[in-house]
């Protein structure tokens, strides 16, 4: 015969297998408008508790008189609730009746009621955990560990997972169906569903004239589809340290109402708020359902995708500031935030907000793998994220995706040589360079740079392959600060008309003409001063004295200057002069080219296009 | 050996010697040891791995710093060098690690650096 197991084990949150226990009575509690709850007297032979509940689908047991005074019955699923008194109730789920109360014929033993706090002494151990389930990983498929690895002890101040994993079986056919997520309404109050868990929120507490409270959504998905629940108050509570990301749980009965579309992408018309009816109970055998699906975007794709878009995310946290405290204007409350900046195989950073809790608890160090799930894209400093309540930030997740990116960034050591362009970079605006982009001319044409309303900026390598020896310089002002063409009078006098003067002399400016080309396309650049004396390596005035005096040096200067390659930013925009609309590109810097960086470039570039395709 | 420099060599690492034995290559490295006879030394690749370098006639300068070596690998997996270049690292450094992420690049993909 299978001897009773202790209730004190049950109730100090260890893991029991299935325990066997003798019914001494039950108790029909009154619920005001739902089904009768049934509170349960249970014995193991040395004491008696009264801390059982019946879940309400068990109800027929009861009603029917299979579940009566003295019969045995084994527990198949049980979940341990701690109540605010710190009391502990046990809800019993499932339930064999092993032997009906007619073949038992009396109380098993002389049971005292047990007292808890007061451990009485035991000669062996309870049935020992078995091993827990494997995670639940899927082909093709982003399956994410929860934030902390699982472990299968009960923590002691928290509610117990008591049930061993491999314990915890589907309800036998008699009990509670399991329905399809799609078809929840709220014209059905009595359902189980069996649903995974792919996004959970932080708890989120507000204080008005009404009242304060607190509450935390999930969303759920099964085969059928997904949908949201909230749980408020007592239920966050009570569920909010039960319920873990990527895990699977039976739900069963909470309120269905027209799902408020504003808070969530969910496709769903209905969502679901727990009520103190709700019963959650993980569930093992579910490696059909789908896992969380994280669709990542590449960081540097963030710099085209409009503001307000929810993304998912995954990079290196390569760098991280302290957390700060801020008010919020709106309530006067004070609010942590940190910044962390994540960097992705693109070779682009990223800046994204943390707030609250995970801002206070994060850990940076080690350059964490961090994934988010449904950050919101803002257009600070360019491009930014901020992570909101009904994010999941999950710190390391066991993903191929993380896998990946640590590989490449801690092996591969071209993640961390690598020249990362920040795109939330708030200093620099587009004058200058400090918010390097790096196209190549191809890409500059394609994606139409300097057709917007203001002038586009970009940086590439090129090559000088011609230059025009024609006009490629003017007379000009000889003052300071003026560039302005002067007019030769013809008489050893030149008039400025902008400084409405005239001047013995006129200083030479170079407005040279250059066709440059990378391995796609050419582009014809206008240099200036500066750019078109790098390029041909000498001075305006000295320039201007060969193409006087010496022709042939002239023309070496710039067979010189042809076919060497620079870097260059570049100035384009559209210019509409006598209806006729033109794109016109100037040089405003031209470098020599940085052999390292730009290696680095075209090497990420490479491995960026073969993880493509 | 003089015909070594008019046939493909490709670019490789330590790792990558035991599959060219017999075969012109092209080996770059940080100059670790020079054998008291000058007729070996020893390099270091972009991963810190030695390869050693032969000479039929003796070194007549001093080598230090990164060198660019041609020859050919023998049965032993150290190469048997026909020719070598210093780098000069006085206007800016040799970055062997880069160095050697590009070799990845073009091992992994043969079809866009074929070596003849």
């Amino acid at each position: 015969r299978a001897s009773l197991s202790f209730l004190q084990a049950i109730m100090q949150g260890e893991n029991v297998s299935k325990p066997v226990l003798q019914v001494i009575n039950t108790r029909a509690i009154a619920t005001g408008n739902g089904p009768p709850r049934y509170r349960v007297l249970m014995s193991d032979g040395v004491n008696t508790l009264s801390s059982f509940m019946l879940a309400t689908q068990l109800n027929s047991l009861v009603e029917e008189e299979r579940l009566s005074a003295q019969c045995i019955c084994q527990v198949n699923r049980f979940i341990v609730n701690s109540l605010k008194d710190g009391r502990r109730v046990v809800i019993l789920m499932d339930l064999n009746v092993l032997k009906t109360a007619d073949k038992v014929g009396g109380n098993i033993g002389n049971p005292v009621p047990y007292n808890e706090g007061e451990w009485q002494q035991r000669p062996s151990a309870p049935a020992a955990n078995p091993a827990p389930s494997k995670p639940q990983q899927q082909n093709g498929n982003l399956s994410v560990a929860g934030p902390a690895a699982v472990k299968y002890h009960a923590p002691s101040n928290q509610f117990g997972k008591v049930n061993a994993p491999s314990s915890v079986k589907t309800p036998g056919g008699s009990q509670a169906k399991v329905v399809p997520i799609a078809s929840l309404n709220p014209y059905q109050s009595k359902w189980t569903i069996c649903a995974r868990v792919t996004q959970k929120g932080q708890i989120r507490t507000w204080s008005n004239s009404r009242g304060e409270g607190k509450l935390f959504s999930i969303e759920l998905v099964d085969e059928s589809g997904e949908i949201r629940a909230t749980a408020f108050n007592d239920q966050a509570d009570k569920f909010f340290p039960l319920i873990e990301l990527n895990k699977v749980y039976y739900f069963t009965k909470g309120n269905l109402k027209t799902a408020n579309k504003q808070y969530t992408a969910v496709k769903n018309d209905y969502e679901i708020t727990f009520t103190n009816e709700t019963s959650v109970v993980p569930c093992d055998d579910a490696q059909h359902l789908p896992s969380v699906q994280f669709e990542f975007v590449s960081i540097s794709d963030l710099e085209n995708t409009p503001k307000d878009s929810i993304v998912d995310v995954i990079g290196i946290c390569k760098s991280y500031e302290d957390v700060t405290k801020i008010t919020v204007k709106a309530n006067n409350r004070e609010v942590s935030k940190r910044n962390v900046h994540l960097m992705d195989t693109s070779g682009k950073l990223v800046t994204a907000t943390l707030w609250g809790n995970e801002a206070e608890q994060f850990d940076g160090s080690r350059q964490p793998v961090i994934a988010i799930k449904g950050a919101r894209v803002s257009d600070f400093g360019g491009r930014s994220l901020s992570v909101l309540s009904s994010s999941t930030v999950v710190i390391n997740p066991d993903s191929p995706e993380a896998f990946k990116l640590r590989g490449w960034y801690a092996f591969d050591s071209e993640g961390q040589l690598l020249e990362c362009a920040s795109i939330s970079d708030v200093r620099g605006g587009p004058a200058s360079g400090a918010n390097t982009n790096w196209k190549t001319l191809f890409e500059a044409k394609s994606e139409n740079l300097g057709q917007g309303d203001k002038a586009d900026y970009f940086s590439c390598v090129g090559t000088v392959v011609h230059l025009r020896k024609e006009n490629c310089m003017y007379q000009a002002c000889p003052s300071q600060d003026c560039n302005k063409k002067v007019i030769d009078q013809q008489n050893g006098l030149y008039r400025c008309e902008k400084c409405d003067r005239e001047f013995p002399n006129f200083k030479y400016r170079m407005m040279l003409l250059v066709t440059i080309a990378d391995c796609l396309e050419y582009q014809w650049v206008t240099c200036f001063q500066e750019s078109a004396e790098f390029i041909l390596g000498q001075n305006a005035a000295f320039l201007g004295e060969l193409k006087e005096k010496n022709e042939q040096a002239f023309e070496e200067v710039f067979q010189n200057a042809n076919f060497n390659t620079y870097e260059f930013r570049i100035r384009v925009k559209l210019e509409t002069y006598n209806d006729e609309s033109r794109i016109k590109a100037t040089a405003v810097d031209v470098k020599p080219v940085n052999y390292r960086e730009y290696s680095k470039r075209l090497i990420a570039s490479i491995r960026r296009n073969a993880q493509l395709g | 050996m003089e015909d070594i420099h008019e046939v493909p060599r490709p670019r490789i690492a330590t790792s990558h010697l035991a599959q060219h034995i017999g075969q012109p290559v092209c080996f770059v490295g940080r100059v670790e040891k020079i054998h008291p006879t000058g007729k070996l030394f020893v390099l270091s690749d972009g991963k810190g791995k030695h390869a050693t370098v032969e000479l039929s006639e003796p070194l007549d300068e001093e080598i230090s710093g990164v060198i660019e070596v041609v020859g050919r690998v023998t049965n032993q997996a150290t190469i048997m060098c026909a020719s070598y270049v210093q780098f000069r690292e006085d206007k800016s450094p040799f970055d062997m690690e880069l160095y050697n992420e590009a070799l990845k690049i073009i091992h992994e993909f043969p079809e866009y650096f074929p070596f003849g």
